[in-house]
């Protein structure tokens, strides 16, 4: 941790102690740190001394307006040694903008029914954020985390502004490839900056679909050149399979005059949700399936006869591994993972982190099987969403219980 | 409604708790040969897999003297002095006691 602001074991304002540095930028730093008062871990933003005076103080009161789930949680602000803060919940999960990326590095793409669940999540967050009263202004997919559980929580409000403040949004400020155009030349028309947000929405639309950034530019003028360019880049150069709607959708909302979009990230909302309906979901028939996580063969041998105890006919795959069960899952989701906590590459707790925040395994139930779950184990899979169970004599019947519940017609 | 009481899943239970049990020996030599060659982690790494199989299994008390022994290994993530390795060698004895005995008794 050499060179940032906190060492790991300082106390902050005599509550907060630093565990982690998360992550660094021109602005501030975050830890992960607990808070000693509440026994709960925290995010804490730090301003960099010099920066934006008081921009943490904006953020803290911004977030402090709004209660959402999709919106990250604000506990308190504060200033230590000269040094002011911001403390935020911590959201575990898997940035945008990584899972974009991995999706990408595996020639992936997302389903366009889960694109369209990600973005009414992030356009009803933001919708929120409009009602009351305020801009984001930095929406781009580094900003939205895929948090346990299925919660999509937008983050970083270090440039929100309220609505009103027109001298404010003349500055241009946030990631230019997320920008409107207007942003750029800081014409901004009085009542319209919230349509700034909307125009991002659609930048990530397309980038979520395409898993490329609509506009080319080495700087912001040729940027602006590409954004004013008509017509927009269309989703369907490169995902012929999106719905003709869904590509006007994301077209109207990357258009460069603010009155030609959606009118509001709740009108975003709607024509996505009416979207998503249309989009077909019904599952495809197929056997209850359930893999079997466990370093230890005979511990593999008998709950795979448990399963089949419970379930006949059931599939089941079997590995000893973290990593191959990360990619067996990629590969296909199954109904039920058992999952061992104490495995030789990566730990139990580490592969459900995993699942869950790479949304891969929202679609499973996932159970922990183990000899000696702590207290914090089990508290922090519960958080996870995972079910623990101990490795004794009634784990047949506890099994048999948990498959009974879960499977299709049963 | 679960197939739980199936006799084909029950004599594939039983057959494997038979295999088990056949190994409980080899298991606990297996442990044996770790310690003899420091092996601390990957002894106690291998007494917490016999600790969660032998409680599946149904061997109650041989998962006992393999928590114990697990117990004594993990010593704080620290290589355990000369007065835990003679506790190692007395929990290992005692639990190859009882292997000796579940392998040829049953749990």
């Amino acid at each position: 941790m050499s060179g940032s602001m906190f060492e790991t074991g300082d106390v902050i304002a005599d509550v907060y102690e630093i565990r982690a540095l998360l992550g660094a930028g021109a602005m501030g730093e975050v830890y992960d740190a607990q808070d000693r008062a509440l026994n709960r871990r925290v995010a804490l933003k730090v301003e960099r001394p010099g920066v934006a005076p008081d921009y943490l103080v904006r953020e803290g009161r911004a977030l402090a307006a709004i209660r959402h789930p999709g919106v990250v949680t604000v506990h308190t602000v504060g200033r230590h040694r000269g040094v002011a803060f911001l403390v935020l919940e911590r959201v575990y999960g898997l940035s945008l903008d990584r899972m974009i990326e991995d999706r990408r590095t595996r020639g992936e793409r997302f389903p366009i029914g889960e694109a369209i669940d990600l973005l009414v999540a992030i356009a009803d967050a933001l919708s929120v954020v409009h009602g009351a009263g305020l801009v984001h202004r930095d929406v781009k997919p580094g900003n939205v985390m895929l948090a346990p559980g299925g919660r999509v929580v937008l983050m970083d409000f270090g440039l929100v502004l309220p609505h009103a403040d027109r001298a404010g949004h003349r500055t241009a400020a946030g990631s230019l490839q997320y920008m409107g155009p207007e942003s750029l030349t800081g014409d901004i028309v009085e009542g319209a900056a919230a349509l700034l947000d909307v125009y991002a929405i659609g930048v990530l639309a397309y980038e979520l679909l395409c898993g490329i950034a609509p506009f080319d530019g080495a700087d912001a003028q040729a940027l602006y050149r590409a954004k004013m360019r008509k017509p927009v880049p269309s989703v369907l150069w490169l995902r012929a399979d999106a719905p003709p709607a869904l590509d006007e959708l994301v077209t109207q909302l990357m258009a460069p005059d603010p009155q030609e979009r959606p009118q509001g990230a709740e009108a975003v909302v709607w024509q996505l949700r009416s979207l998503r309906a249309r989009v077909s979901a019904a599952p495809e028939a197929r056997p209850f399936s359930v893999l079997i996580v466990d370093d230890d063969e005979d511990m593999r041998r008998m709950l795979a006869l448990y399963v089949r105890a419970a379930a006949a006919g059931a599939e089941i795959e079997t590995t000893g591994e973290g990593r191959h069960a990360i990619r067996a899952v990629r590969r296909r989701v199954p109904d039920l993972l058992l999952v061992d906590l104490d495995l030789p590459d990566i730990n139990g707790i580490e592969v459900c982190m995993l699942l869950r925040g790479m949304r891969l395994g929202d679609a499973c139930l996932i159970v922990s099987v183990s000899g000696r779950a702590t207290k914090a184990d089990v508290e922090l899979l519960q958080q996870l969403g995972v079910r623990s169970l101990e490795k004794g004599p009634e784990l047949m019947t506890q099994l048999a219980a948990i498959i009974d519940r879960i499977r299709p017609g049963h | 409604m679960t197939e739980a009481g199936d006799p084909a899943i029950e004599a594939l239970v039983a057959s494997a708790r038979a295999d088990f049990s056949r190994g409980l020996v080899a298991k606990a030599s297996a442990i044996e040969a770790m310690v003899c060659r420091a092996a601390w982690d990957d002894a106690r790494r291998a007494a917490h897999k016999l600790r969660g199989s032998a409680g599946v299994y149904g061997f109650a008390a041989l998962g006992t003297y393999a928590a114990a022994l697990e117990e004594i290994l993990s010593n704080g993530g620290r290589p355990p002095n000369e007065q835990t390795q003679a506790s190692v060698r007395a929990k290992l004895a005692e639990l190859r006691a009882e292997a000796e005995r579940a392998s040829q008794e049953g749990p």
